[in-house]
């Protein structure tokens, strides 16, 4: 406890004055103690990842010192409990102070104004004189050693999973029913907490095997619901999955992937279930299947998920990641689609084959026509997927960098860096814009897939749509994000 | 209105002679009487029971084998304004649909379950449930159901249900006045039908025709020692000549989950939401 507030704090200070920031969250599964880290950075100009080469540690323990000191670059400063541990004992306060300490430590080496610090402590800790107090003993305490200014007007600070919330409201979200599972659970609680002001319902079911079929349930009486869950979860929701796609009902599933296969490494991050999305569920039908980069793109692609699903009805699947979730990112803007999703009630719904009244049939040409009906909603979802942007290309360079999702923050940053190379950012996995990527795909020299996986999912997706084959793959496994150096180093070498 | 409207066109396919006719008939006549077929709708999970959806002329959501529970409540969720009637087999609700049932109890959501209770699976031809006697040997159990059968009457108590109730298939008038007043309930209303299996479960029908009785005037419903004692009377077990007592074990009134819920108050689709994405990041800044 305590590194994500006080790094969420310090971000949203630099945002308020114009800076870029970008802040990664790290932490074992556990309650209390183990080593838990941020990591920020800071910057004039736009910044969508982290790095593994620090300016500044402020440590709450001396572990983090112990573990992260090789990373400190050289000229780098540790504030720790050599600074934070006289405050703390003449304020005679819980130990969390340091926290505060740090803070104003930090805030006064780079000459940000006293008063800026503690009207952003009060508006998340409320007003709270010995936080205050704490703060202002630390700002005392370090010198200016470069005079920051404003540079611009105060940005957005928000996480992925808070933007699939804001989404989810925005595209008119009716119900959010959920069953916690890390890292999909921040969208229950950001929903959860906001319900009565935005008049939605949110309700933790006894699983997620009830949190789909009743979502199914409201569905059938019209209502607009979001289900969330991480791979697990999700695999427990696969058969009505399956039943969406029959029934002809619309539901909206987040899917906040994390290191798997099965537990696996519960608050780390991965793209491993790309595959797994785009085929789980019994037989054939449409599914709508994006993967949002960042907070912003998360905003648009909810509503667009909500938007389709309702308009077709058939489920749609959005992909995120703990990386993706998790991560505070900073936008000048947010801006919002002009889609609205429009459901309706039925009178019948069924999991059998079925005809127009919904009665259930067995003949060989109702079975055809049935099947038929619903998979015509492939190609007609697959050109109002056209015009709503599938891939995004950054930058120029006869070489290309494909990638979906999370990765996106990382690949950006290491553009720059990366001459001849550009970025084919992949946001709809089903339908799949297969013209778009085939032709970038063969207009490129080389191409490298970037992907959060051990396999390279992403390829032989693309593999099955297109037929190009690639060979590169730039992989990490390991449960920790990409960052720009690490794709940098592959790159070139 | 009368009870012939409610049918329709779809050829039953239920053996000839199944108790199943007798509930289906029963549910007629007490939607007819309440005069509720506009805004009933009915969930049906997979199984000889569920056939009623295609029987029945009624909205209906033909769900999932266990699931009738969480559809139910989801459409109770989604449309307030509706009454919502789940059926459901016996292996679909105490075996694959367990954990629904329980929490579904805990939860009083304002709907009613029934459960055409047959103790044993009969579309997939006749192997044993949760409900089945010990010593059934079927299909899948060549060696004999070696467990004590489960009595839902009892868990449905423990677990909170405010209207438990059996009934039995081939009373037809007692059974649909059991259904009328679990649907007229207000919070969750469990009926447990008994439906002896004419195909996979034959003993049971002349077993149960013998020693069925109705539960006296003088029962107090609203005690629930009372209750469960009456529950225990019948462990559903065919060993020896046990009375078989049917009607309402128990019913108190207690919060249903709606009432947790301000914002439960009319069907989501007729809400006009506005919504401004500005409103919602204001905080982010």
């Amino acid at each position: 406890m305590g590194s994500n507030v006080t790094s969420h704090l310090i971000g949203k200070i630099f945002c308020s004055l114009g800076y870029y920031v970008f802040n990664y969250r790290d932490y074992p599964s556990l309650i209390k103690g183990g080593h838990n880290f941020n990591v920020l950075n800071i910057s004039d100009k736009p910044v969508y990842s982290h790095g593994h080469q620090y300016d500044f540690i402020l440590a709450l323990d001396q572990k983090t010192i112990d573990i992260h000191r090789k990373s400190l670059k050289k000229g780098g400063i540790i504030f720790g409990a050599k600074q934070t541990e006289p405050v703390v004992q003449k304020l005679q306060g819980p130990q969390i102070l340091a926290n505060d300490v740090l803070i104003g430590l930090l805030c006064n080496y780079f000459g940000i104004s006293l008063d800026v610090v503690l009207s952003a402590a009060q508006k998340v800790f409320g007003k709270n004189e010995l936080i205050n107090k704490a703060i202002e003993e630390g700002y005392s305490l370090s010198e200016t050693k470069e005079k920051l200014k404003k540079i611009g007007k105060a940005r957005y600070f928000i996480s992925g999973n808070e933007a699939i919330g804001a989404g989810s409201i925005t595209a008119g979200m009716d119900m959010h029913l959920a069953y916690p599972m890390t890292p999909a659970s921040p969208v229950l609680h950001f929903l959860a907490k906001r319900q009565l002001e935005n008049n939605v319902l949110v309700f933790q079911p006894e699983n997620e095997i009830a949190a789909i079929n009743m979502s199914l349930g409201a569905s059938f009486a019209g209502a607009k619901v979001l289900v969330a869950s991480s791979g697990g979860g999700f695999a427990l929701m696969t058969e009505a999955v399956s039943l969406a796609g029959m029934a002809e009902l619309p539901v909206v599933i987040y899917l906040a992937q994390r290191t798997a296969p099965s537990t696996g490494v519960p608050t780390y991050t991965a793209q491993s279930d790309l595959k797994f999305a785009l085929n789980a569920g019994h037989g054939e039908f449409a599914r709508i299947v994006s993967a949002p980069g960042d907070p912003q793109e998360a905003i648009i692609r909810m509503q667009e998920a909500f938007y389709l699903s309702c308009k077709y009805r058939t489920p749609a699947i959005v992909l995120g990641d703990k990386h993706f979730g998790e991560s505070n990112y900073s936008f000048d803007k947010l801006d919002s689609s002009r889609l609205r999703a429009i459901s309706h009630p039925v009178d019948r719904a069924s999991s059998y084959e079925h005809n127009e009244e919904g009665h259930t049939v067995e003949d060989a040409k109702s079975v055809v026509k049935g099947q038929e009906k619903r998979l015509k909603k492939i190609p007609l979802i697959a050109k109002d997927v056209k015009k709503l942007n599938p891939v995004s290309i950054f930058g120029r360079g006869k070489n290309l960098i494909i990638g979906h999702g999370s990765t996106k923050g990382a690949i950006l940053d290491a553009l720059p860096e990366l001459k001849n190379f550009r970025f084919l950012q992949i946001s709809y996995l089903s339908p799949f814009p297969k013209d778009e990527v085939s032709r970038e795909i063969k207009k490129s020299r080389k191409t490298v897939l970037i992907e959060n996986s051990a396999t390279g999912l992403l390829a032989d997706v693309i593999a099955e749509q297109t037929g190009l084959i690639i060979r590169n793959k730039v992989l990490k496994y390991d449960g920790r994000p990409f960052v720009p150096e690490d794709i940098i180093k592959a790159i070139k070498k | 209105m009368k009870p012939e409207d409610l049918a329709t066109k779809e050829k039953n396919t239920w053996c000839p002679g199944c108790p199943n006719f007798g509930i289906l008939q029963a549910a007629k006549e007490a939607i007819v009487e309440l005069n509720i077929a506009e805004k009933t709708a009915i969930v049906t999970g997979i199984g000889c029971h569920a056939k009623i959806y295609d029987y029945l002329n009624l909205k209906g959501f033909y769900g999932l084998h266990g699931r009738v529970l969480p559809i139910a409540f989801g459409i109770k969720l989604g449309n307030p304004d509706l009454t919502v009637i789940g059926f459901g087999g016996d292996g679909d609700t105490y075996a694959e649909g367990m954990e629904h049932f329980i929490h579904s109890c805990r939860y009083n959501a304002d709907l009613t379950m029934m459960v055409n209770n047959n103790q044993v699976f009969s579309l997939t031809t006749g192997q044993f449930t949760p409900t089945t006697e010990k010593g059934f040997k079927g299909a899948s159990n060549p060696l004999g159901v070696n467990e004590n059968p489960i009595n839902p009457l009892i868990l449905a108590m423990e677990a909170g249900a405010s209207f438990v109730a059996r009934g039995y298939a081939l009373d037809i008038p007692h059974l649909k006045d059991l259904m009328k007043k679990a649907v007229t309930h207000n919070g969750f209303a469990f009926i447990d039908i008994l439906q002896p299996c004419i195909m996979y479960h034959k003993h049971s029908s002349a077993y149960l025709n013998n020693n069925v009785y109705k539960i006296d005037q003088s029962h107090q419903a609203s005690d629930l020692n009372r209750a469960l004692a009456k529950a225990r009377e019948w462990d559903y077990s065919y060993e020896k000549e046990t009375k078989v007592p049917v009607g309402i074990f128990y019913q108190t009134m207690r919060p249903v989950f709606q009432s947790q819920w301000s914002q439960l108050k009319k069907p989501w689709y007729k809400i006009d939401r506005k919504t401004n994405l500005s409103n919602i990041t204001g905080e982010f800044k």
